[in-house]
């Protein structure tokens, strides 16, 4: 079992994470101006090289920067949310400390690509971001983030004329193949929008308090389809047999 | 259990303890001008000075830990041969990441309870705490801590200047004489007194600048 399972009370400790300039830091901004006013809220960032998205979440002034925390994952920013989740988990656990009790840490993966997904012994929940300027066949091309995240958000709405895209079609591509898991398509000027993801968070933190929020893993590697039409995905590995190899 | 066994789990890369996130001053010294044909230079005098002092360290914690004898004084001789503050800092830092490995690993060890208990225990504290409860000897945790210092260096080399892993590993490899004096050097050690007190004050200087810079790859 994960380490993470046993919460012993603490706050929600809530993953962002998707590929670069998805908006991972302009939502963590939005998420903390949003719900600063009543929760207690930490932020732990994962920078590829600087502590860029700490300091533009200092200056954007949502957040006590003391608050703020930048982790230095060695050029490794899946590792540190993947398979060595110590210096994170260390970071969230100073900021719990430190500043206790919070309601909610949120984890900033540095941007990564389409198959980074946060570990459940680092956060209890996690949101996958793509947004519609990466081009409106994201959500089609699927991976492990945006079918089985906790939450998938379409970012950038707005610049949707502007770049071509049809962001209901990404949504309803995003909702076939998440088997009905929440999708958000979010514009900073869309304030129906914004209520939808902050709704989502305080239910999540109502499940957690609750007792009924399991942290659940959208896994590493997507189910895929053999050619006699059945599919299936490496949770039974050892259950049945492989007729071929993977990679 | 077998001491080999125990100490591949250890020396292994794929611990869960942040390893990743250390270079070892390395990125300081690749921003100050270190070539990649000097790593080799740069492990070698890593070995010289702070291996030996963190090495010599965790040696004498395992004698105390052992012969039931109180560690602070082992911490303040290891503090007072670490002048650099971030240097004692990402010591700290890892001891507690390792801790929580080593708590998983010995949860009913006294030896790990009495590390715990220490405020921050630096990292080779905690690793004679798994020394003393998996049964290794002084000479095979120095040898631990010695090649662990050159692999870290090696790993990081790689995140920061254009080499290959072959030459890294090879570098690694022509060390290991090195690696087996420093262990041999502090296996016999007991007494904090007794903990080398070497000086690297470009080290020292290093650990100071990258601790005060926002661009940077590792946390230290």
């Amino acid at each position: 079992m994960p380490e993470n399972t046993t919460t012993n009370g603490r706050g929600l400790r809530i993953g962002v994470c998707g590929p670069v300039g998805t908006g991972k830091s302009s939502l963590i901004a939005l998420l903390c101006r949003e719900l600063a006013a009543d929760l207690e809220i930490g932020v732990v960032t994962n920078d590829i090289y600087t502590d860029e998205d700490a300091r533009f979440l200092r200056s954007a002034g949502v957040l006590d920067p003391a608050r703020i925390r930048a982790v230095e994952t060695g050029a490794c920013p899946h590792t540190a949310i993947r398979d060595d989740v110590t210096a994170n988990l260390i970071a969230v656990e100073e900021l719990e400390e430190e500043f206790a009790p919070l309601d909610v840490v949120l984890v900033e993966s540095g941007g990564d690509n389409l198959t980074a997904t946060f570990s459940p012994a680092l956060v209890d929940t996690q949101i996958f971001l793509i947004d519609v300027a990466g081009g409106g066949d994201v959500a089609r091309k699927g991976g492990p983030g945006i079918e089985r995240a906790d939450l998938l958000v379409v970012n950038k709405t707005d610049l949707a004329p502007y770049v071509g895209v049809d962001p209901a079609a990404m949504v309803s591509d995003a909702g076939s193949v998440r088997e009905g898991r929440p999708v958000i398509a979010l514009s900073r000027t869309d304030p129906s929008s914004v209520e939808a993801l902050i709704t989502w968070v305080r239910s999540e933190l109502a499940r957690h308090r609750g007792g009924s929020l399991v942290p659940a893993d959208p896994g590493p590697m997507a189910p895929h389809f053999h050619a006699d039409g059945t599919s299936h995905t490496h949770d039974h590995e050892a259950e049945h047999v492989h007729g071929h190899q993977h990679a | 259990m077998s001491e080999e066994l125990l100490m591949m789990l250890l020396a292994d890369a794929r611990l869960p303890v942040a390893g990743h996130t250390q270079s070892g001053q390395l990125e300081a010294a690749v921003r100050s001008g270190l070539a990649a044909e000097q790593v080799p230079v740069f492990m070698r005098s890593r070995l010289a000075s702070v291996v030996r002092v963190e090495a010599g360290t965790a040696v004498v914690a395992l004698h105390r830990l052992r012969a039931g004898l109180p560690l602070p004084t082992v911490v303040d001789a290891w503090a007072a041969r670490t002048p650099s503050a971030p240097m004692r800092d990402t010591s700290r830092t890892l001891g507690r990441a390792l801790l929580r490995l080593v708590k998983r690993l010995f949860p009913d060890s006294g030896h790990v309870a009495e590390v715990a208990a220490l405020e921050r225990p630096c990292r080779p504290l905690v690793l004679a705490a798994a020394a003393a409860t998996g049964g290794l000897a002084p000479a095979s945790l120095g040898r631990l801590v010695a090649y662990d210092d050159l692999q870290t260096v090696a790993s990081a080399a790689l995140k920061l200047l254009p080499l290959d892993p072959l030459d890294t590993t090879s570098w690694v490899r022509d060390l290991l004489p090195e690696v087996e004096r420093v262990a041999t050097e502090v296996a016999s050690l007991t007494d904090p007194d007794q903990i080398p007190a070497p000086s690297a004050p470009q080290l020292d200087l290093w650990a100071q600048a990258h601790a005060r810079t926002t661009r940077r790859l590792f946390s230290a």
